[in-house]
């Protein structure tokens, strides 16, 4: 299965994966709704994207409680809309913090790989996010570790 | 409404990439509240410089027009301003255009950042702010989608724009572009005359005194929370495509591909090689250290350095660094665009890359114009070689090179003390003010504006440009993709009716191009490609002629306004030592003063404005679909 | 002959025991269900009440599902007395019901608090479906509806109720609300919250008597004046559903007691679920969680194990959210550990709030308050549930957060917290999704 490799040394922090993402997710450029999220490191000199690693157990599905979260084509764990009926239960059963929830249509949403051509991918300029066919990993890890050394300083 | 329009039945759908207000502050009143813009004004006006232009002419008239109000009365107006592109995923559209009366002429101004200004504002549902009035007490206005406050800033006075961001960020709760926040140092609450409105950590909308216009209102910053708003595009895959092909010539096109992989670090060494690079406050024109170790990749493999883009954007151009050794190792600094390099550099005899590094990053905390700064600190410099301000008068021995020393004076100049707050009306004043051979010394434009980095007595268009501007600083930019307007691909650069009839040629472009809420340097594509992207997001059909048509309009719209403010054309000169000769290296003997009255009435001619009184004429007017604005300025003769 | 499992409850934990089988048999066997009502899931019924979902939505397993999954029902009817030496269950009608293994999952039951006038129509629990029908036909747009008992469950329904339209009082014997689920700083943000949006909130409010009052109700109450309304709720508790288990020998304490592989002191016999006594993921104590999350993991875990797979299980973690208004309220772990060190930040601006509970340098426990439409909220619901889940030590960041306590993501990614997580499944391998489940040929 291909999933979202993150090389966080190449991210700029740029945010337009969050916008291509958003599209893809509502239709309308909106970041608030991107599934895929941008954070700084080390006094905002250092940016990385943070999304779904798409994890085995998969925390999200097996904890809904309608069975509204299923795997897809591309193998990404997807919401079904349809079934989904807002109860946020997910949100807090995902420990990795990427299981969101739209207000406005009242379901819950995540990365699905966009069923398997990801926006994000096509819209990083610095090629910082990949669709390959690798194991996931804990991509941003040693970067942020080494990243965070001086966002510590003088706590 | 900005303008008045026949009521129609039907109101046209707001456009693509809109969000469709605009938020409006009293400061005086404390209030602040969202006003609705028509279909129509947006297709006039754009947003950026066209928007700031209109709104400034409208609203900051005195005498039934005929006159203007200072930039320090409270109805100036500050207009910070995105553009339709801004917060799309067209790269580096950040899109901040600030738009007001400025402190150092006292007339118009259009001056542009980046960052995530726009970004955020425009998801938090606002395409500008207009600002009018003043605060009794400082405050800092703080945007999240519906709520709009003017909060107390006591706790933010005195902090530099870093220190205050990192505060704001943690009052917040917020981090990275989650929040952008724009806003002045000390030097702009102190009212240095060439204070700069700074934000995101090394992003400035630097000309004109704006952060003065600021500090004056006593409005510290403006923070805006990333907005929950979406914004839609009229065909999503048209804004893509457009995008992506901006992007692959930016990548590829020559004129924009080093500006793609080092942003504007070569200019260093390629202005050096036309002599065009300001050296020890215009004293010579010979480097003072061998240029090879200036080329752009060793001046960013001598930091540990680190990407800072604008919104989406794909070039290698703003960065972070962290200093590796020396009296700063450690810090964080912002990579110092060309312009730092200058200003904080070259200009002030510096050799020391990781001194002047640090040096940027002070002036760009304390908020001062970086240019405005290279000219001041050279001047200050050669005076004291040349003993024209003595230590005594000053304080202390500040010699070329000197990066301590001039972050000492930076000090001075920001909190007004001692000489700090003569030097902080600016070179021109301060000059003027010691008259004689120092003022001979200055390098200023007889409107008060500051030139940018470079030595433009080998680069004359910009000073012709930097001269007849109506924008306080360069107003027609640098020639880009020019054959597509019919222009010569090259020119003599020392032929003055050549370079007249260039800088005559494009006119308008930059104007443009800071309307629609790009950067100068993600704009470095064939215009034609920015109007696909514009009409791709908006719906619209801009053409390449449209848009230089629209961007004229705007260069009258400020013209206007600026000969309202009493700039007229005889203040369309360079001081004495900006107009000078050079008298060595590659521009060596080039005389521009010889050249000057003829390339001006070029100009003119060309440009269509009437020599005499600076007024566009009323043909160049109704041609450009200004009818109103010819009868506002030749009334019954229009 | 095939091994028999018998399932008796058909809620959360039992449905996922009869998938969980399925998916891990070597060898097909027969699956009894017993089940009081038909399979639906409790947590959608608030999105039932207010109509957002059709009532065919709660259903979890309908007949052609469980015909599917091969398991013979036994529907409307209850586990009476279970034999724990013959094993042989006896339901409510007689029948008797062989089994090899058993699991226990028969849930808990709304309790109203003992007044005088609880049982009267018109006064309801908001548990079962029935309960929910009978509320939906009481609740009217203009309506008035008080709320006895500011808990999880009154939370869980208060959108609806507002959302059709009646207007809402929330009444609490305690001095403020949310007692069980968040502490006192976060009670406060919520009740501001709350009253902001029109609901009325009166806590220290001790009932003691609901009357008719000319076709309503009329609360009264030990001091301050009375309640008059169309409709009461009583969400003044649950209790497990175990009194028939007297005499089987299995051992209950505050649930029936299981080791880690839910097995009680009977070795064919499972529990899961609200009834169950589990282990504690943190403490590794017993305890019965009854919620959600909780049931679902035990019923996959009990399932694997009649299956014969031997799965140990980690311990479930306590983590609770709810959203009235559109703020949301979650809380993980030992948010409520008195004892422990404490690092608390709120954003009054942007109704947020943080608490985080520190073990030396991990996370025991954590509440977070912030509005639904914050986009920064959902992100660190998940990543406080991480950094409680895996233990991660923080280590350097333990400093940083207790100033920045809302700047959680950099800390849970640098500690490399995904990383920890990433190996971590309940069943020893990737879950399978709902549709997955083998069916029978």
């Amino acid at each position: 299965m291909s999933i979202l490799k993150i090389t966080p040394e190449r991210c700029t922090g740029c945010l337009r994966c969050e916008l291509a993402c958003s599209y893809m997710q509502t239709g309308e450029y909106q970041p608030a709704k991107s599934v895929i999220r941008v954070s700084p490191f080390e006094g905002h000199t250092s940016y990385a994207p943070y999304t779904c690693v798409q994890c085995a157990e998969g925390w999200c599905m097996t904890a809904c409680p309608v069975g509204a979260i299923t795997i897809n084509a591309a193998g990404a764990k997807d919401v079904v809309d349809d079934r989904c009926v807002g109860c946020k239960l997910c949100t807090i059963a995902c420990p990795y913090g990427t299981m969101f929830y739209d207000p406005d249509t009242r379901k819950a949403f995540k990365c699905n790989l966009c069923g398997g051509d990801p926006a994000c991918a096509h819209a990083c300029p610095t090629a910082a996010i990949t669709y390959e066919d690798v194991a996931t990993s804990d991509w941003l890890a040693d970067f942020a570790a080494e990243r965070t050394q001086r966002l510590l300083v003088g706590v | 409404m900005l303008t008045k329009r026949a009521m129609t039945t039907a109101t046209p759908p707001l456009p693509g990439a809109y969000a469709g207000k605009l938020l409006r502050v009293d400061l005086s009143k404390k209030k602040c509240w969202a006003e609705p813009w028509s279909p129509a004004d947006m297709r006039d006006y754009l947003g950026g410089a066209g928007l700031g232009a209109i709104i400034l002419y409208r609203e900051t008239a005195t005498r039934g027009g005929k006159g203007n109000v200072a930039w320090d009365h409270p109805d100036n107006r500050l207009v910070l301003a995105t553009g339709p592109l801004a917060g799309l995923p067209v790269w580096g559209t950040g899109a901040l255009t600030v738009v007001t009366i400025g402190a150092m002429t006292n007339g118009p101004t259009s001056t542009q950042a980046n960052g995530f200004f726009g970004t955020n504002l425009k998801y938090c549902g606002y395409d500008a702010i207009v600002i009018q009035g003043q605060s009794k007490d400082w405050v800092y206005l703080y945007i999240n989608d519906d709520v709009l406050e003017l909060r107390d800033a006591k706790s933010l006075i005195g902090l530099d724009t870093w220190e205050m961001q990192d505060a704001l960020n943690r009052e917040t709760g917020l981090s990275g572009h989650q929040l952008s926040v724009y806003g002045i140092g000390p030097a702009g609450e102190n009212l240095v005359r060439f204070a700069a409105i700074h934000g995101d950590y090394g992003h400035v909308a630097s000309k004109n005194g704006v952060g003065a216009v600021m500090g004056k209102k006593k409005l510290k910053a403006v923070a805006i929370v990333k907005g929950t708003r979406a914004l839609k595009a009229a065909d999503y895959r048209g804004t893509v495509q457009a995008a992506d092909d901006i992007a692959h010539d930016l990548r590829t096109d020559p004129s924009a591909k080093s500006l793609y992989e080092y942003g504007t670090l070569p200019g260093v060494v390629n202005l050096g090689k036309l002599g065009a690079l300001p050296i020890k406050n215009y004293t010579t024109n010979v480097p003072y250290d061998d240029l090879t170790n200036w080329e752009a990749p060793k001046l960013r493999e001598g930091f540990d350095h680190r990407g800072h883009q604008c919104n989406a954007c794909g070039m290698h151009h703003c960065h972070m660094q962290v200093i590796r050794g020396g009296d700063f190792k450690g810090s964080i600094v912002d990579e110092p665009e060309y312009e730092g390099w200058s200003g904080a550099g070259w200009a002030i005899g510096a050799r020391d890359k990781e001194g002047v590094s640090w040096l940027n990053t002070q002036l760009d905390r304390a908020c001062v114009d970086v240019n405005e700064w290279g000219w001041l600190c050279g001047w200050v410099m050669e005076c004291q070689e040349r003993g024209l301000i003595t230590e005594k008068q000053l304080g202390f021995r500040l010699q070329w090179g000197d990066i301590k020393g001039s972050d000492r004076l930076l000090q001075m100049v920001n909190r007004r003390q001692g000489f700090g707050d003569v030097l902080a009306e600016g070179v021109k004043r301060a000059a003027e003010k010691l008259g004689g051979a120092a003022k001979d010394a200055a390098i200023y434009t007889m409107q008060g504006c500051s030139p940018r980095g470079h030595d433009h007595r080998a680069r004359w268009e910009e000073m012709l440009d930097t001269c007849t501007s109506s924008t306080g600083t360069l107003e027609s930019g640098v020639p880009v993709h020019v054959t597509e307007l019919g222009l010569p691909a090259r020119i003599n650069p020392f032929a003055g009716e050549e370079v007249a009839m260039m800088v005559a040629g494009i006119r308008g472009r930059r104007h443009f191009e800071d309307s629609i809420g790009i950067c100068i340097f993600t704009g470095r594509t064939r215009l034609e490609n920015l109007c696909r992207a514009l009409n791709a997001a908006t719906g619209w059909n801009y053409t390449v002629d449209e848009s230089m048509r629209f961007g004229r309009r705007v260069a009258a719209i400020f013209r206007a306004t600026r000969l309202r403010c009493g700039i007229g054309p005889d203040l369309e000169k360079p001081s004495v030592r900006y107009g000078s000769t050079p008298h060595d290296g590659p521009a060596k003997g080039q005389a521009i003063g010889a050249q000057w009255a003829k390339m001006i009435d070029l100009w003119y001619e060309k440009v269509g404005y009437d020599r005499k009184t600076g007024k566009p004429s009323p043909k160049t007017l109704k041609d450009l679909g200004l009818d109103w604005l010819a009868k506002d300025l030749w009334g019954r003769k229009a | 002959m095939a091994r028999r499992h018998l399932i008796i409850g058909g809620g959360t934990a039992g449905m996922n025991a009869i998938r969980t089988i399925r998916e891990e048999e070597a060898e097909r066997s027969e699956i009894m269900l017993v089940s009081a009502e038909k399979p639906y899931s409790r947590m959608v019924l608030p999105y039932y009440l207010d109509r957002s979902i059709s009532e065919s939505h709660v259903f979890t397993a309908t007949a052609a599902v469980l015909a599917e999954w091969g398991a013979k029902t036994h529907l409307g009817r209850r586990a009476t007395n279970l034999d724990t030496k013959a094993s042989v269950c006896t339901l409510d009608d007689g029948t008797r019901l062989e089994y090899d293994d058993c699991l226990i999952a028969t849930g808990s039951s709304a309790v109203k608090a003992p007044v005088p006038g609880a049982e009267l129509p018109g006064v309801h629990s908001f548990w079962t479906l029935d309960q929910c029908r009978a509320l939906i036909a009481d609740v009217k747009p203009g309506g008035h509806v008080v709320m006895v008992g500011a808990g999880f469950i009154s939370f869980t329904i208060l959108n609806s109720i507002l959302s059709l339209g009646a207007k809402l009082t929330i009444v609490e014997i305690a001095p403020r609300i949310l007692p069980r689920m968040i502490d006192d700083t976060g009670a406060s943000l919520v009740e501001d919250w709350l009253t902001r949006h029109g609901v009325t909130i009166r806590t220290d409010a001790r009932l003691n008597k609901i009357e008719d009052a000319k076709g309503k109700k009329r609360l009264k109450f030990a001091k301050g004046g009375d309640l008059t309304c169309d409709a009461v709720i009583m969400a003044t508790g649950i209790r497990t559903n175990l009194e028939w288990l007297k005499g089987s020998g299995i051992r209950v304490n505050q649930g029936v007691v299981v080791d880690d592989h839910l097995r009680s002191n009977v070795a064919n016999v499972y529990a899961a679920g609200d009834v169950a006594e589990g282990p504690d993921r943190l403490s590794k104590s017993g305890v019965v969680h009854a919620i959600e999350p909780t049931a679902q993991e035990h019923g996959r875990v009990v399932g694997a194990n009649m299956a014969g797979r031997g799965v140990g299980y980690a311990g479930s973690l306590v983590m609770n959210i709810v959203e009235v208004c559109h703020l949301d309220v979650a809380s993980f772990g030992a948010w409520d550990d008195g004892k422990a060190e404490a690092t608390v930040g709120v954003k009054r601006d942007r109704h947020a709030y943080r608490k985080l509970l520190w073990t030396d340098d991990r996370l025991s426990g954590a509440i977070i308050l912030g509005p639904s439409s914050d986009i920064w909220t959902t992100n660190d619901v998940g990543m406080l549930k991480g950094l409680v889940q895996s233990q991660v030590p923080l280590a350097r960041f333990k400093a940083y957060l207790k100033t920045n306590p809302f700047d959680i993501k950099p800390a849970f990614i640098a500690v490399k917290t995904a990383g920890r997580l990433l190996p971590e499944t309940v069943l020893g391998r990737p879950a399978k999704a709902p549709g997955e489940t083998p069916v029978a040929v």
